[in-house]
């Protein structure tokens, strides 16, 4: 009888030590995400005082500052779920891209202060958001292990706990980088 | 910054005359050594010999005799090699340094302040006693930098109440200026714990480390394998760390054969590296003109001013002005 409860007592230390990691795991990834979330409410400020500044300039690009422009509106509107800020940011991140190269071809824009101020803004932006989205990459890592691996996952059903999207860090974006760099030097 | 042959000639070709001024007081140096020793030898023996017809050759006092010998010699060699070393640094190291760069100032006497040896909060201990010499300090490509040899120590009592003196940090350190804004603390430091007990269970044992903040994991496996970084901000010390940093860290990492020390705190990045040693003490019984022993004045000096290059503190690629 005595044994029955200490194994009974020793279980449900373990069940609340679990249960409190996963919950600690859970906000953890909540926690991060309202740190992508500024970075990339950063980056939508600028964007249309970027768009304002090239687009004099870039006439053969007005789709795409178009298309910038209404990815951020999307974007903005109040309510939509972590994956589609995930997937709008994706697409944002590869238009910008676009951008950025596009821009080596004009010689008026790079001479421009203005531009040349945004793009350093930008590009420090960027970083931030890259750096966001690696934290944010470990946190759910993190916690999808936690809920798919044993003992934990038990746990994680009784909990209605879900697997939640990473980033995706594309081969645009890591040239997006390259191109920055080549731009300031 | 002057590449690694123009140095080489720098230092045999401008440097010559005070080298070869340097070398003849060497050898002065060394026939006076051997001189004294000489002596030392041989009255050293003498006192062996008499005492072990009196006392025996076992007896305390001789151990006593042998100490107080080796007291008396290692304090000869100090007193007779002091003014060597003192010109030394200031007749090569110092216009050495300016031919690296004319910004670079350089105090032989002189340290970097314990404050920012405890500001980097690499070393979670207090020091008892803070040493150093060999300061340079200046900025190289528009980023200031300062180093120095430092020889940071900790007290302990052993079991019979008696203090001893344990060595907390003895090396390089370096203090620059970083090109990106932060407010939290990222700590890098060699790992030890994945290195000995696996990923798993070293993991485990870095996660429950209470005297630092939270351990940050990283998305590069082989800058993982080498080091462990805690932080208060997992998005900031990303941001510090992006993947081309960690690449850089790592490749100077695997150039030095030492242990190496970085944290970020307060828009600077601290370098601890645990030479074990003193920089630029030069050695009485090898050549100043010795090719080998040049290299590595010259090396050390160029590795350490390179850092700023080497991990690109210079590219002013952010807002920061």
């Amino acid at each position: 009888m005595q044994i029955a409860l200490i194994i009974l007592g020793v279980l449900s230390i373990i069940a609340i030590l679990i249960y409190n990691s996963l919950i600690g795991k859970k906000n953890q990834v909540e926690n991060i995400f309202a740190g992508v979330d500024t970075v990339l409410k950063k980056r939508f400020d600028l964007i249309p005082n970027l768009v304002a500044s090239v687009s004099q300039y870039m006439e053969h690009e007005k789709s795409t500052l178009e298309k910038v422009t209404e990815l951020r509106a999307q974007a903005m509107k109040p309510g939509i779920s972590d994956e589609q800020k995930i997937s709008l940011d994706a697409q944002l991140t590869s238009a910008l891209g676009a951008i950025n190269i596009a821009m080596e071809a004009y010689p008026d824009l790079k001479a421009n202060e203005n531009v040349m101020h945004l793009q350093r803004s930008l590009n420090e932006i960027e970083e931030q958001i890259s750096a966001a989205r690696r934290a944010y990459n470990q946190a759910v890592t993190d916690l999808n292990n936690a809920i798919e691996m044993f003992p934990t996952n038990i746990i994680a059903g009784w909990m209605n706990l879900q697997r939640k999207a990473v980033f995706e860090i594309t081969v645009s974006e890591r040239q997006n980088v390259d191109v920055g760099a080549l731009f300031n030097k | 910054m002057k590449s690694l042959s123009e140095l080489t000639d720098f230092y045999y070709k401008e440097l010559y005359p005070s080298l070869n001024e340097l070398e003849k007081t060497r050898m002065q140096i060394i026939s006076q050594l051997k001189w004294y020793g000489g002596m030392g030898a041989v009255v050293f023996t003498l006192t062996a010999i008499w005492m072990g017809k009196n006392f025996g050759l076992f007896h305390p006092l001789m151990i006593a005799v042998a100490i107080g010998f080796i007291v008396l010699a290692s304090i000869t060699y100090r007193f007779m090699t002091q003014g060597y070393a003192k010109d030394f640094k200031s007749k090569i190291i110092t216009p050495l340094i300016g031919a690296i760069d004319s910004n670079l100032l350089y105090n032989p006497d002189f340290m970097i302040s314990q404050h920012l040896f405890e500001r980097s909060q690499l070393f979670n201990h207090k020091v008892d006693r803070y040493n150093g010499n060999d300061y340079v300090k200046g900025s190289i490509d528009g980023v200031p930098l300062e180093f120095s040899d430092v020889h940071a120590e900790y007290q302990t009592k052993d079991s019979k109440g008696r203090t001893q003196w344990q060595t907390l940090f003895r090396g390089l350190f370096l203090v620059a200026e970083f090109n990106k804004y932060f407010k939290s603390k990222t700590v890098i430091l060699p790992d030890q714990a994945e290195k000995n007990f696996g990923t798993l269970i070293g993991g485990w044992l870095q996660s429950i480390n209470f005297s630092r903040d939270d351990l940050i994991r990283l998305d590069d496996p082989e800058f993982e394998k080498a080091f462990v970084v805690y932080g208060n901000d997992p998005i900031e010390a990303r941001y510090i760390l992006s993947h081309s940093m960690m690449k850089r860290i790592l490749e100077f990492q695997k150039k030095i054969t030492h242990p190496l020390f970085v944290s970020f705190v307060h828009n600077h990045i601290h370098i601890g590296i645990g030479t074990k040693k003193d920089l630029f003490e030069p050695a009485v019984f090898t050549s100043l003109l010795d090719f080998k022993q040049a290299m590595e004045y010259i090396n050390t000096l160029r590795y350490t001013i390179g850092l700023v290059e080497e991990l690109k503190l210079n590219e002013k690629l952010w807002s920061k002005e």
